[in-house]
């Protein structure tokens, strides 16, 4: 399903290079539901965006489902985005000016899509316990139920592949197990792609595959 | 309920009320300003055009010492009198060119006593040969005025069938000119030759102010000129074979008149274009601080499937959205400001002055809305193409 190959990326800070994802190699099947985990600046985020076609590689490819993203357009890559692939942040993803509901639906403005999108944003944020809050803005939820607004967004285009960016970073464990399980039913119904970078042990040790950033180094755990 | 780029363009206009009113504001002053130009200049030689159509004549012949006073009078109803031989009428007829020629009366009413209207203009015309008023007589009211009637120009506040008191003596009003857009014509009382001259003789008796022009005078002779010839040959034969006249020729008149606008209407074109400049900078400016602040959520867009051009497009709508709206509100201000201004405008631009035709007025309000439109459009080009193009990951980090 994706297949990452000899890829590195390094940025230029102060003068000095840093090798952010360096030389890594990845197979993931379809299905799998893998983590990555690794000590803060190790790479994780910058692979997680590498594997779903956000930034350029300085060498090596990744390739999704047969397509290598960086030999096709930037038009397709955005539509193979749009279609396949979703990602939930690290940080506030949310946009300010759309409530829940909307941003959930978000996704649905950029492509050809069918069915009732409202109807899955609703089930959806109903599932992340959210049914109370669907014309609530950004601001007006707790930085959790933020959170979970992405996470409810993640799912929204039916897509093939999740990259999830520590998660459920500022959730509660009760609300985490919660979330966990969900990714891991979407992943068992689905036959959904999953990689899920996060700073927990026990969320890793839960999933069946896990993988390790060291100085942009990716070991196999 | 979709969700539609549309629906987020509008939503980020109303995010920040304050600064989305500035950039339509500052539209608007440059939409405002063009469209308040170039209305009066249309309207003015819309006028003028009329205004000469209307008097029918190619040359006015006037005293050649009152020259000046007879274009003021012409373009700007400036109330003045002068008066020359009627003799003048038979040689004017026999110089080369000259098709027909008409005389015309000006006398002025005094301010106290004697009459209805303080500084009106009465013009005497001869219904036999007058080419300029008689022949609306003829169209309109079906027969030659009687002895106690006249004519108004439009702008003059009373009604058809009414009674004015002239000299001493009453008329009745028997209809009036269609608008022209000159005072000149607009503001006078007209009544045939016969009329003014038994008005003046009788003055001595009846009236507390006795009008002393002598039988045989008059103000001004029109001529209609031999197409063969054109009107400024047909003066210069004029004021060749009669002595101390001159011949205004009207086209003349109005090119004057367009030199003296040009002049005015270039230093508000530099104005404005600098109106537009500091504008556009100023847009441009608060597009990229927008843009800016907003990366974070284009790279979020991006990331979720959004193409360049959707990106490009969202900005690209919001601030042409800006303009236009800015654009009507420049244009209503505009309109509104010349509508209130109207006399003021009249009075100090010195020349007659009417709204353009409904078509041309379209035609400018569609120009203005179009330059707004492109104020806003070129203003966010670079800032939305720039946003565009960054690369998802590298948008979504800027704002941490
Ligand atoms: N745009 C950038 N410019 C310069 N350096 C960068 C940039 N993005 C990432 N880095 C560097 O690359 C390294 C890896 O960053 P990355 O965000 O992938 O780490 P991470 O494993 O996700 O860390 P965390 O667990 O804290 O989220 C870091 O040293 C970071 O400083
Ligand atoms: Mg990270």
């Amino acid at each position: 399903m994706i297949e990452v190959k000899n890829i590195s990326k390094h940025y230029q800070a102060g003068g000095q290079a840093v090798h952010a994802v360096n030389d890594a190699n990845l197979h993931i099947e379809r299905g799998e539901f893998l983590s990555i985990v690794g000590h803060s600046g190790s790479g994780k985020t910058t692979l997680l965006s590498l594997m779903g076609g956000l930034t350029r590689p300085d060498s090596g490819t990744v390739v999704i489902d047969g397509v290598d993203l960086w030999s096709i357009s930037d038009d397709e890559l955005s539509g193979f985005r749009n279609r396949k692939i979703n990602f939930i942040y690290q940080f506030a993803s949310l946009i300010p000016t759309l409530t829940a509901l909307e941003n959930v639906m978000l996704p649905s403005a950029f492509g050809k899509w069918t069915g009732d999108t409202e109807q899955r944003a609703r089930e959806l944020l109903g599932l992340v316990g959210l049914s109370d809050k669907l014309n609530s803005y950004p601001s007006e939820l707790s930085g959790g139920q933020q959170r979970r607004v992405a996470i409810a967004r993640a799912f929204i285009n039916e897509p093939e592949v999740v990259l999830a960016d520590e998660p459920t970073g500022d959730l509660d464990e009760d609300t985490e197990a919660e979330i966990f399980n969900l990714f891991r039913r979407f992943n068992e119904e689905k036959k959904l792609t999953f990689v899920l970078v996060t700073h927990s042990r026990e969320l890793a040790a839960k999933t069946r595959r896990q993988v390790r950033m060291t100085h942009g180094v990716l070991t196999e755990n | 309920m979709g969700i539609s780029l549309f629906g987020i363009a509008e939503r980020n206009l109303r995010r920040k009320y304050f600064r989305s009113i500035a950039i339509a504001l500052s539209v608007a002053v440059v939409a405002g300003t063009l469209f308040s130009v170039t209305t009066v200049m249309e309207s003015v030689e819309l006028s003028l055009k009329r205004g000469t159509a209307r008097l029918g004549a190619d040359l006015m012949v006037v005293p050649a010492e009152y020259e000046q006073k007879a274009r003021a009078a012409l373009l700007a109803g400036e109330p003045t009198t002068f008066f020359m031989s009627g003799d003048l009428l038979r040689r004017v007829r026999n110089v080369k060119g000259v098709k027909t020629a008409a005389p015309q009366l000006f006398l002025q009413s005094a301010s106290y006593a004697c009459c209805d209207v303080a500084e009106a203009r009465l013009i005497g015309f001869d219904p036999e040969v007058d080419f300029t008023i008689a022949p609306w007589v003829k169209q309109r009211l079906d027969r030659p005025l009687g002895p106690k009637e006249i004519l108004i120009g439009r702008e003059v506040t009373y009604d058809v069938g009414g009674v004015m008191t002239f000299y001493g003596q009453e008329f009745t009003i028997a209809g009036y000119l269609e608008l022209t857009g000159m005072r000149f014509l607009d503001n006078s009382i007209f009544m045939p030759l016969d009329t003014a001259r038994r008005m003046i003789r009788e003055s001595a008796s009846k009236a507390k102010q006795t009008l002393t022009v002598s039988e045989d005078q008059i103000s001004t002779i029109l001529v209609q000129i031999d197409p063969k010839y054109s009107p400024e040959q047909v003066a210069i034969y004029i004021e060749h074979d009669i002595d101390g006249v001159k011949a205004v020729v009207s086209e003349q008149v109005i090119s004057s008149v367009r030199k003296q606008l040009f002049v005015l209407l270039r230093s508000i074109l530099v104005v404005s274009v600098i109106l537009w400049v500091m504008a556009l900078l100023m847009i441009g400016v608060i597009f990229s601080m927008i843009v800016n602040e907003r990366q974070r959520e284009v790279g979020l867009l991006r990331a979720m499937g959004a193409r360049r051009r959707a990106v490009f497009g969202l900005i690209m709508y919001e601030a042409s959205t800006l303009s236009i709206i800015g654009g009507l509100i420049g244009i209503a201000i505009g309109g509104g400001s010349l509508y209130a201004l109207r006399n003021v405008i009249r009075t100090s631009l010195n020349v007659p002055y009417l709204w353009p035709e409904a078509d041309q007025f379209l035609v400018i309000i569609v120009l203005c809305l179009f330059l707004a439109f492109l104020t806003g459009v070129v203003a966010a080009l670079y800032p939305a193409f720039r946003s565009s193009r960054m690369e998802p990951y590298a948008a979504i980090r800027k704002g941490e």
